[in-house]
């Protein structure tokens, strides 16, 4: 079947029931979306689907005909990191960095729903996401400021 | 690293270590001997997994940095990266003996054959630690060369010759300058300076003490840093690997069964006391798993009660591991406080799975190792494979969370059966369920206190039983433990600063039926945990406020002194003095380890009937950080890593296995659960001391002091929710 990530069109062999996550890392190459429990649990394979934060471990890749898959490889404009980005390099947020691809998409679709989120939207976004290096106050820094640099950039 | 770009020469430093010169590939390179830095940590050569001989201190010297005809200096990383920033900071401790601007360094990680090989691995927090004086030795005497080369071609005296961003400056005329990149590629015979370089003195630092935004951030932030788990190669394949239904089990015999027929799976490989199958896809090995036929030899199931048990039977046993004046007889007749803590067995929950790509080739083996241990992991390598150590060669990837769980590896083992099975690359993930089930857990601890006060509120006797799991001695070979006395991994954290005129702690260690090794900080965040509440309830009956019970015990040593100004310095932070809002209550703790003190206040209240921590502050003495901005990222992850344990974290068996397949059954701290932290770093000298563990080591009694204050319920076992 086909499947669209990052605005790119790829035909998979792989049989509908399997999980996206596995296609993405092991047939197309992108492991920037990461396996972390295969259970839906602890949010490191997050990538969007039409725009809304999915686990990949959790999706047959039957349901996604036609549908516009993003990973953290497509979350940049190029070389122009996304604010997101730039807010989790500018507080240096990232310790080991494999929660950060799942931590980075769901912030990104929290800003793209809600470009002025409160605190307790953003913690209503994030607390999916487990990070075991414990990076969580600056996460919680980070989506705001992700927040106010959209704003600059719209303005 | 071919033989002719070994340096020529070699000459003895004034601290012993061998400095090495040669040409490599048209720039200047200069090596370093391992060797007797590393020799402290001789141990740490024991905690590979196979056992095999230890990793030799290597007899030659290895190659550590390369200044390029460009003037862009290569660095070779003997650490591996697990988050804990330790790229970074070694590079600015080369670029600022190098007299280079940070710009000017690149890095690159080195493999198990070099260039530069460290036999201890990434662990215990002394990377920095450890290599801070060799690494500004051997980049000063690079220095002192380029000064005396760029002098010479200047036609000034040495003394006249400044060097500043990789360049050596005429200080009479600073239009006058020659960059290094130009130095090194002017033919010449490189000599080592006559005496030993002077080292750039602390208050010339530009780069040492500086926040640096980390190294490997950039690819991180992008999704394209390469993990364990990441690693791919051509035609390469998956590996899965049968597991023991419980703990203990053997496997008696196997048989492909239907596996063989199931689509794409290329080969099922049974050796002795392994079942593994290779495939083209990882879920397809898996699936083929359950077609295999299996005979397990099953031990007798055992429970968690009788894991409880065996700790608490042992509560009078035990070695000696501080001692002064004589506690048990100091004790007797003295009216006496008494008191047991408990932690409970816990996982790492690091969240990139063991992962190992293995390709077996007739003449050579590589392998990409989500590891701490490469070197270790190298020896394991040839002697399950046969062959010569030179011809394998691990290279270590990013690690997706270390925490002491990546210092064994054996998952490098699997992969490489796996691969000699079938001649091709194969790559072995662990599942979640694997992992939790399938790894050591930090031990448990049961740790009893007796004390007695005298009529000033001042401890007079203190004794400690402390008993533990395994965590230094699951790695070393029985026949060495004698060597070491006790597991001083079990007991780091368990022996008190304060002075207590009769003192007595000992340290028993019990022998469990499920795996226990090092953990981050190892017995720290434990130990700490039950020494510190214990102080808090001496301080409670001495009716003296907890942080003036704390200094007032302090001995007058310079330890001592750097406690108190930790403990003040947090005080400050927290405005101890004040009176917290109503409906929340502080708790104080502090601790020290590899040398760093830190000492945390946590504010705790209820949310409706559940226990919230709101906020902690926290004051860490590092000595000096080399990058303050990581040593802060270390300590607001390490005190969220032990709050999740604090909280919730606790692995329990059933029949015999660990019951929590995934984190349904453990979670942890999420962001909603996260406090606010402010971290202070107090600086007390020139010398870094260990960064990854230390910070985490008070939260959880600070949290449990604070629970007390709340509640008046001294809680005496973690976790302390669910």
């Amino acid at each position: 079947m086909e499947l669209i990530i990052n605005g790119q069109r790829f035909t998979v062999a792989a049989e509908p029931a399997r999980p996206l996550l596995y296609v993405l890392r092991d047939e197309l190459g992108l492991t920037g979306t990461k396996f972390g429990c295969g259970a839906g649990i602890c949010g490191a394979c997050t990538v969007h689907v039409n725009g809304v934060a999915t686990r990949s471990c959790q999706t047959m890749i039957s349901t996604l005909a036609g549908a516009q898959i993003t990973t953290i490889e497509g979350l940049a404009n190029g070389e122009r990191l996304h604010p997101v980005q730039q807010a989790f390099l500018e507080l240096q947020v990232p310790q080991c960095g494999w929660c950060m691809s799942g931590q980075m998409m769901a912030a990104a679709a929290l800003l793209a729903a809600n470009p002025s989120p409160t605190r307790d939207d953003m913690i209503a976004a994030m607390r999916y996401n487990y990070c075991r290096c414990g990076t969580y106050a600056r996460i919680g820094r980070a989506v705001m400021r992700a927040a106010e640099l959209m704003k600059e950039g719209r303005q | 690293m071919s033989e002719s770009a070994r340096p020529p020469r070699w000459r003895m430093t004034r601290r012993g270590f061998l400095i090495g010169l040669g040409l490599a590939g048209g720039g200047l390179a200069l090596g370093a001997l391992f060797g007797l830095p590393a020799a402290r940590l001789a141990l740490s050569d024991l905690l590979g997994d196979g056992f095999g001989p230890p990793a030799t201190l290597p007899k030659e010297p290895n190659l550590w940095f390369a200044i390029q005809p460009d003037g862009q200096v290569m660095m070779t990383m003997p650490k591996v990266e697990m988050g804990q920033g330790v790229h970074t900071a070694l590079a600015q401790i080369a670029a600022e003996e190098l007299g280079v601007s940070w710009e000017q360094i690149q890095i690159a990680q080195a493999s198990s054959l070099g260039p530069v090989r460290d036999g201890a691995g990434t662990s215990a927090s002394y990377s920095v630690m450890g290599l801070f004086p060799l690494l500004r030795e051997t980049a000063a005497t690079l220095r002192e060369m380029l000064r005396a080369a760029g002098a010479e071609q200047l036609g000034i005296e040495i003394a006249q010759a400044q060097v500043s961003d990789g360049a050596v400056i005429d200080s009479a005329d600073p239009t006058r300058r020659i960059g290094f990149g130009t130095l090194v590629s002017l033919p010449r015979d490189w000599q080592p300076p006559a005496e030993a370089a002077p080292l750039t003195p602390p208050e010339r630092w530009r780069i040492i003490g500086q926040p640096t935004p980390r190294l490997d951030l950039p690819a991180k932030i992008r999704g394209l840093a390469t993990y364990g788990y990441d690693a791919r190669v051509e035609g390469m394949l998956y590996g899965a690997v049968a597991r023991p239904p419980r703990l203990g089990a053997r496997l008696r015999r196997a048989a492909p069964g239907t596996a063989r027929e199931r689509p794409g799976v290329v080969e099922v490989v049974i050796r002795d006391g392994f079942a593994g199958v290779v495939a083209e896809s990882r879920l397809t090995a898996y699936a083929a798993l359950n077609d295999l036929e299996l005979e397990w030899e099953l031990p007798p199931p055992f429970s968690q009660q009788d894991i409880d048990e065996r700790l608490a039977a042992q509560a009078n046993a035990g070695t000696p591991i501080q001692k002064r004046g004589d506690a048990t007889r100091a004790l007797q007749g003295a009216r006496v406080i008494e008191a047991t803590y408990r932690t409970p067995l816990a996982a790492h929950a690091n969240l990139e799975p063991q992962a190992a790509l293995v390709d077996v080739q007739t003449e050579r083996v590589r392998a990409w190792v989500s590891t701490q241990s490469p070197i270790q992991v190298a020896n394991t390598l040839a002697s399950l494979l046969g062959r010569k150590p030179e011809t394998v060669e691990v290279i270590p990837t990013y690690l997706g969370g270390g925490f002491g769980r990546k210092i064994t590896t054996v998952v490098a083992s699997e992969a490489a059966l796996l691969s000699a099975a079938v001649g091709r690359p194969v790559h072995v993930g662990w599942t979640r369920t694997e992992e939790f089930r399938h790894s050591y857990l930090r031990p448990p601890t049961y740790a009893t206190f007796r004390a007695a006060l005298d009529a000033t509120g001042t401890i007079v006797a203190l004794e400690q039983r402390h008993v533990s799991g395994n965590v230094l001695f699951e790695l070393i070979p029985a026949p060495l433990r004698w060597l070491f006395g006790s597991d001083f991994g079990a007991w780091r954290g368990a022996r008190l600063v304060y002075a207590i005129p009769d003192l007595l702690v000992t340290s028993h260690i019990v022998d469990l039926p499920v795996p226990t090794g090092p953990w981050r900080g190892l017995g720290l965040l434990a130990n700490t945990f039950a020494v510190e509440s214990f102080i808090d309830e001496l301080a409670v009956a001495a009716k003296i406020d907890p942080l003036e019970f704390r200094l007032r015990h302090l001995p007058n040593t310079p330890v001592g002194r750097r406690f108190r100004a930790t403990l003040l310095a947090v005080a400050e932070m927290s405005n101890w003095s004040e009176t917290p809002l109503p409906g929340r209550a502080r708790g104080i703790a502090c601790s020290i380890d590899m040398n760093t003190i830190a000492a945390h206040v946590a504010e705790v209240g209820y949310e409706g009937d559940r226990l919230r921590v709101y906020r902690v502050w926290a004051a860490v003495d590092p000595g000096i950080a080399i990058n303050p901005d990581g040593l802060i990222a270390q300590t607001e992850g390490g005190i969220m890593m032990g709050l999740s344990a604090t909280l919730f974290e606790r692995i329990t068996i059933q029949d015999g296995q660990i019951a929590a397949g995934n984190f349904d059954r453990y979670p942890l701290l999420t962001i909603a659960d996260a406090p606010e932290v402010q971290v202070q770093l107090l600086r007390s000298g020139d010398q870094p001391f260990g960064g990854g563990e230390p910070p985490m080591g008070p939260i959880a009694a600070a949290v449990a002091n604070a629970l007390f204050a709340l509640s008046g319920e001294r809680r005496r076992e973690l976790p302390l929710l669910g």
